[in-house]
């Protein structure tokens, strides 16, 4: 399942994780943007990773939300 | 006013600092942003410092939180190893220090300036650092303490269960040193949650073979040799060839004695001002309102920092704060990752959803004092965050929010009495 992560702008601060993780999906400037696409696993794994829990992620084909 | 030599003066050059800087120029603000660096170093993350700089003996770069070329592109200047010495308010001019003298090293005239100078670890007497003894503050502290974990094989003493000195014992124990735990409250985080929590993550550290002594202080300490030897409060001793303190902090606001402000951590609005016009604070040196609890509270967390550097920035340029979220810290200890969101007080009622005895460790505690949403402890529960927050706030706001997740699949089912099992 390809997927799309969401960021909370407002609960987002910037750590960086996710970018260290994926530069190909994240780029952290002020907060966290999306600039690509993942596999459900490797994104929920990245979600669970931010300290701040700031990202979502959807089915990218359905829109449905399969994390959290 | 005389040119000021910075539009934006920040004393204090770490996380708050570096947020402020960031936002300034995020919100197009043109100014003179001059920033002084007590360490000789740009602004760099201390999380790190009680983790992974611990654990990996090949990192030596200190964990700058900006690549060296973005103060130059953003037009942010660096004082390097200098402090702030003492503050004229009325005249709006900040008297330097250069950090190994005690003498002045000149003034700055400044239009706003921003108290950013943070916190300094408390030092316990009788206890002379160097050698045996340490405290984890800086990057300079980390790499001290690595090389005494890396060289020295004997046991490890951490006197304070706080994050810094439970981070601690986790790495030490992952480099497979002896280690003894130190608290002299009744559970460790003591101030932060209840003893059904605190008393939860005494438990992990014994499982990961750390020996944990609560409500115990140390009453004496002797040196033989390279070896410590604490007497605590009920006659035991401890040998240790290594001593972290990490007994807490205290805010560095010790210069502004004259100035008016302090002592302790700077009181402000929820924007960051102070009671002097033209001078805020923000981070470990600052006591922010917190909307949820209906007082000021300091705070030496990583995301306070951030969120106040930011509503300093934005209260500079005209812009008022962001909307409150619940205060949240994390903390990585033996692999688990822990979360409090919001507040947990003594008097609260705990809803367990998952089992923290199990051999996997990991739950959610919901938080509520007289019915009320207040909090949540997660521990390896990521996933619950967000909602955590939205609980806390929709409470907070007024309304009883349903915990309701049915439209999420994998998501925590909310607290209740009938439902204290994570969703499958």
């Amino acid at each position: 399942m390809t997927c799309l992560p969401i960021i909370d702008e407002s609960a987002c601060l910037a750590h960086g994780d996710c970018e260290a993780l994926a530069p190909d999906v994240f780029r952290v400037d002020d907060v966290a943007t999306v600039i690509g696409i993942g596999t459900a696993e490797q994104l929920i794994a990245i979600a669970q990773a931010c300290p701040a829990c700031a990202i979502s992620v959807v089915d990218e084909a359905t829109g449905e939300q399969v994390y959290p | 006013m005389t040119r000021p030599d910075a539009d934006v003066l920040i004393a204090g050059g770490g996380l708050a600092a570096q947020r402020c800087c960031e936002t300034l120029r995020r919100q197009g603000f043109g100014g003179r942003i001059v920033v002084l660096c007590e360490e000789p170093t740009a602004p760099y993350d201390r999380p790190p410092l009680s983790k992974a700089v611990l654990s990996d003996e090949r990192e030596r770069r200190t964990p700058t939180l900006k690549p060296a070329e973005w103060y130059a592109e953003h037009g942010v200047e660096l004082l390097l190893g200098v402090a702030a010495r003492e503050l004229d308010p009325a005249r709006r001019l900040l008297t330097l220090r250069e950090r190994r003298g005690t003498g002045a090293a000149g003034r700055l005239r400044y239009r706003e300036l921003v108290i950013a100078t943070g916190s300094r670890p408390r030092r316990l007497p009788g206890l002379e650092l160097g050698g045996v003894a340490h405290e984890l503050r800086t990057h300079a502290d980390a790499l001290a303490l690595r090389a005494a974990l890396r060289e020295r094989d004997g046991r490890l003493a951490v006197l304070g269960a706080g994050l810094v000195g439970m981070e601690v014992a986790a790495a030490a124990r992952g480099l497979g040193r002896e280690v003894t735990l130190i608290e002299a409250a009744a559970t460790p985080l003591a101030r932060a949650l209840p003893p059904a929590l605190g008393y939860w993550i005494a438990r992990l550290h014994r499982e990961h073979g750390v020996e944990v002594r609560l409500a115990s202080s140390v009453e004496r300490v002797s040196l033989r040799g390279s070896t410590a030897r604490l007497e605590l409060s009920d006659g035991s001793t401890v040998d240790a060839d290594t001593v972290l303190v990490a007994a807490g902090t205290a805010p560095a606001t010790e210069w502004l004695a004259t100035s008016g402000l302090g002592p302790g951590a700077i009181p402000t609005d929820a924007a960051g001002r102070t009671a002097h016009p033209g001078v805020y604070a923000a981070g470990d040196a600052a006591r922010f309102p917190d909307p949820y609890l209906g007082e000021r509270v300091p705070s030496q967390h990583w995301e306070a920092a951030v969120r106040q550097g930011t509503a300093v920035a934005r209260a500079i340029v005209g812009l008022a704060p962001a909307e409150p979220v619940p205060p949240m810290f994390w903390s990585d200890q033996h692999g688990h990752r822990i979360q409090l969101v919001g507040h947990a007080p003594p008097d609260c009622e705990i809803e367990l959803d998952g089992n923290p005895t199990a051999g996997s460790g990991q739950f959610a505690a919901w938080i509520t004092r007289a019915g009320r949403p207040i909090g949540a402890l997660l521990v390896d529960r990521p996933d619950a965050l967000q909602h955590a927050r939205q609980w806390i706030a929709a409470a907070h706001a007024g309304h009883t929010a349903q915990p309701t997740t049915a439209n999420h699949r994998n998501t925590p089912a909310g607290p209740g009495p009938s439902d204290t099992r994570r969703a499958a």
